[in-house]
């Protein structure tokens, strides 16, 4: 192995890191627009985002993209590799991101939503100064969790042949016949990527029981 | 229902005319009829269940009444003026900025400090000049005795502090009256003083207030005037020597008879 | 729809994938879910050295993609002789990737255990492995079915990487109908209608055992 495979591999992972945080940042407005829908029952809407969050919570990534690659051309939708495998991991993080927007929405305080009334907030401005700032407080360390199981799940666009971290160092593996040391260089990688997510969640962790602590 | 003279020479602040209220099969407000006069206190007293938060609730509409209309200084709440469409979220907004609200477990904001949960509506509802609202949320914070505490989060403060916090909130709208949904009930008996001496000053300066409180000695001392509700009708209603001395209902007698037995 | 018919047609293919995708995920989620309990001992073990291992080997799962780890047992270990099946390298994956997940849900539920029943067992002169397999674990396990759940679906759904190995999973036999007859979009809606299909028989199973356990208190 090389220093230009260790670059390629390095390259892969520049790839998982761009294309998990563009299905992220569309991700998450995405679901806490669907956990609305759903939060204030909008009608036949609000059941079409309880199949779609029970579907997508049961397929895995991999099927997910050649379904996405593969069959929407069919029905004359035709993406990309690279937008194939946004959309599929985008579809997928903001399932699990309905979920976690509803939860911290079902447990909003009525008392709080009503003061804002009280003062005489319309509901733009209601959602926006009271219940968004509390909200992304309390879904957080949640959403922070599920970015992690996202990085997680990106290697599955390898199906759509696209050179993740993963897939790269596999190539380089097959082309020296000596796989051990790329996927090393890969798991270093991927433990570095990791690593921000869930220090980030431990940071929000330590700040929330510094929090509590101080409530005592 | 005669208040005393120089009260009724004083302009109405608002009128409530024939308020009924259910939630499904159980009817919590029959025919209520309520009129405060400007500098009125007003303490709404009754047992638990007598439906007296819900019908304060539905003086700003928080909650809608089935029947009966509700005026603030001569202009209909929730129902618009041509006809009997029911105002949209932004009209009621607009008239709910003229009546503060203290509530009974504060809700405060607790994603904001002190000083910016009492700034937070005169600067985003009513559009004020955020110098001119920070120097008069400053004085609030001052007068209801909280001024070292503006830097902190609500969670931080003890239930008085948080209450006091309450009141400097609903003042700084600069409202036509200020409503009270049992503010020293969620308080812990030793900070209730520190509430009830806020609001004795404020109804001492002249303040409009409709009170929903279960602090006997406060009503007897403060209220120009008490209305006594049972089971969701006004049972009794005059002044606080007259009430409290020479009740003219037995059901008046004996919620009175308990709560001087506590 | 013509697909549907190309891929009923060949529903004996998609359904020994799907079998495939069945055995892998249920012996997985067994043999990782009793190891995972061994491994939760280890995790809330008095003795330092068995915890401060036990965590390492969580922590390192957790931050490792699955598919990587497939990797690695299907092109690595033959570096060091140990040759195997793509089907049973993909097996060993997903028990070596879901031990360190059952382990921590396991240990998270044990962490919130009421202490008294821990006490009262002790009382009783209960110890050592004895208290853990007859006072701790069973009340453990209950608490955590529902986790359970989530992490047998996550298994299911792991699976499906295997396809890159290989392995003739569901996702793989969809692969393969799409390929010959070129029906994408009937091959893999039906493959995720049977995960979809298998996902929800777990979550009724859990909610069964969940309305159970609430009887039984």
């Amino acid at each position: 192995m090389t220093w230009y495979d260790v670059y390629a591999i390095f390259q892969g992972a520049v790839f998982t890191v761009s294309i998990s945080l563009a299905s992220i940042v569309i991700g998450l407005p995405l679901g806490l627009g669907f956990a609305l829908i759903r939060w204030s029952s909008v009608p036949v809407l609000d059941r079409f985002v309880v199949v779609y969050v029970s579907v997508i919570r049961a397929s895995p990534a991999v099927t997910l993209a050649l379904l996405i690659f593969f069959a929407l051309p069919v029905v004359g939708i035709s993406l990309g590799a690279v937008t194939a495998a946004v959309v599929t991991l985008t579809l997928s993080t903001a399932a699990f991101n309905t979920e976690i927007w509803r939860g911290a929405l079902m447990s909003f305080p009525r008392e709080q939503l009503e003061s804002a009334r009280a003062f005489g907030m319309t509901r733009g401005l209601r959602f926006r100064r009271i219940v968004f700032p509390q909200l992304v407080h309390s879904a957080l360390p949640a959403l922070v969790n599920e970015m992690t199981l996202q990085v997680k799940s990106s290697p599955a666009i390898a199906v759509l042949g696209l050179v993740d971290i993963t897939r790269a160092a596999s190539r380089v593996g097959a082309r020296t016949y000596d796989p051990l040391p790329p996927f090393v260089v890969a798991l270093v990688l991927y433990s570095l990527i990791v690593a921000v997510f869930v220090m980030t969640q431990r940071l929000i962790e330590r700040r929330r029981a510094a929090e509590m602590e101080a409530l005592r | 229902m005669t208040p005393p003279m120089d009260d009724a020479e004083a302009p109405v602040v608002l009128a409530a005319h024939g308020v009924s209220k259910s939630f499904g099969a159980n009817t919590v407000l029959t025919d209520m009829e309520l009129t405060v006069r400007k500098g009125e206190t007003v303490c709404l007293l009754g047992p638990s269940g007598s439906g007296k938060s819900t019908f304060l609730r539905c003086l700003n509409w928080l909650e809608e009444p089935d029947a009966g209309f509700i005026v603030l200084k001569g202009q209909r709440i929730g129902i618009r003026p041509s006809g009997n469409i029911v105002m949209n979220d932004r009209e009621l907004a607009a008239i709910r900025t003229r009546i503060g609200m203290v509530f009974q477990h504060f809700a405060l904001w607790p994603h904001l400090t002190v000083l910016e949960n009492v700034m937070e509506a005169p600067i985003h509802v009513q559009r004020r000049d955020k110098a001119e609202v920070r120097r008069e949320a400053e004085a609030l914070l001052q007068r209801v005795g909280i001024a070292d505490k503006a830097g902190q989060y609500p969670a931080r403060l003890s239930g008085g502090q948080k209450q006091r916090v309450g009141i400097a909130r609903a003042l700084a709208m600069k409202p036509d009256l200020l409503l009270f949904d049992e503010p020293t009930s969620a308080l812990d008996p030793e900070l209730v003083g520190e509430v009830l001496a806020v609001m004795k000053d404020l109804a001492r300066e002249g303040m409009t207030m409709v009170v929903v409180t279960h602090e006997m000695a406060f009503a007897r001392d403060v209220a120009s005037r008490v209305v006594f509700l049972d089971q969701g009708r006004i049972v009794e209603s005059g002044a606080p020597e007259e009430f409290f001395t020479r009740p003219k209902t037995d059901r008046a007698r004996q919620f009175l008879l308990r709560y001087s037995a506590q | 729809m013509n697909g549907f018919t190309i891929v009923w047609d060949n529903r004996d293919v998609l359904l020994s994938g799907f079998a495939n995708t069945i055995a892998l995920s249920a012996i997985a989620a067994v043999v990782s879910l009793v190891l995972g309990a061994l491994l939760a001992m280890a995790l809330m073990a008095r003795s330092k050295a068995a915890r401060i291992g036990a965590t390492v080997y969580v922590d390192a799962m957790r931050c490792v993609p699955f598919l990587l780890l497939a990797y690695l047992i299907y092109y690595g270990l033959p570096s060091f002789g140990i040759r195997m099946s793509n089907w049973t390298s993909g097996l060993i994956a997903l028990i070596v990737y879901n031990v360190a997940y059952m382990a921590e849900l396991l240990r998270a539920a044990w962490a919130n255990l009421p202490k008294e029943s821990i006490e009262a067992g002790h009382a009783f002169g209960f110890h050592g492995l004895k208290l853990v397999r007859r006072i701790i674990l069973p009340p453990v396990f209950f608490a955590a079915v529902p986790m359970i759940g989530n992490q047998t679906i996550q298994i299911i759904k792991d699976s499906a990487f295997l396809t890159i190995i290989a392995v003739a999973e569901l996702t793989q036999a969809a692969m393969a109908i799409q390929t010959t007859y070129f029906v994408p979009f009937a091959s893999f809606v039906a493959a995720i209608a049977l995960y979809w299909i298998t996902c929800m028989a777990i979550e009724t199973g859990v909610a069964f055992v969940g309305r159970v356990a609430k009887a039984r208190q």
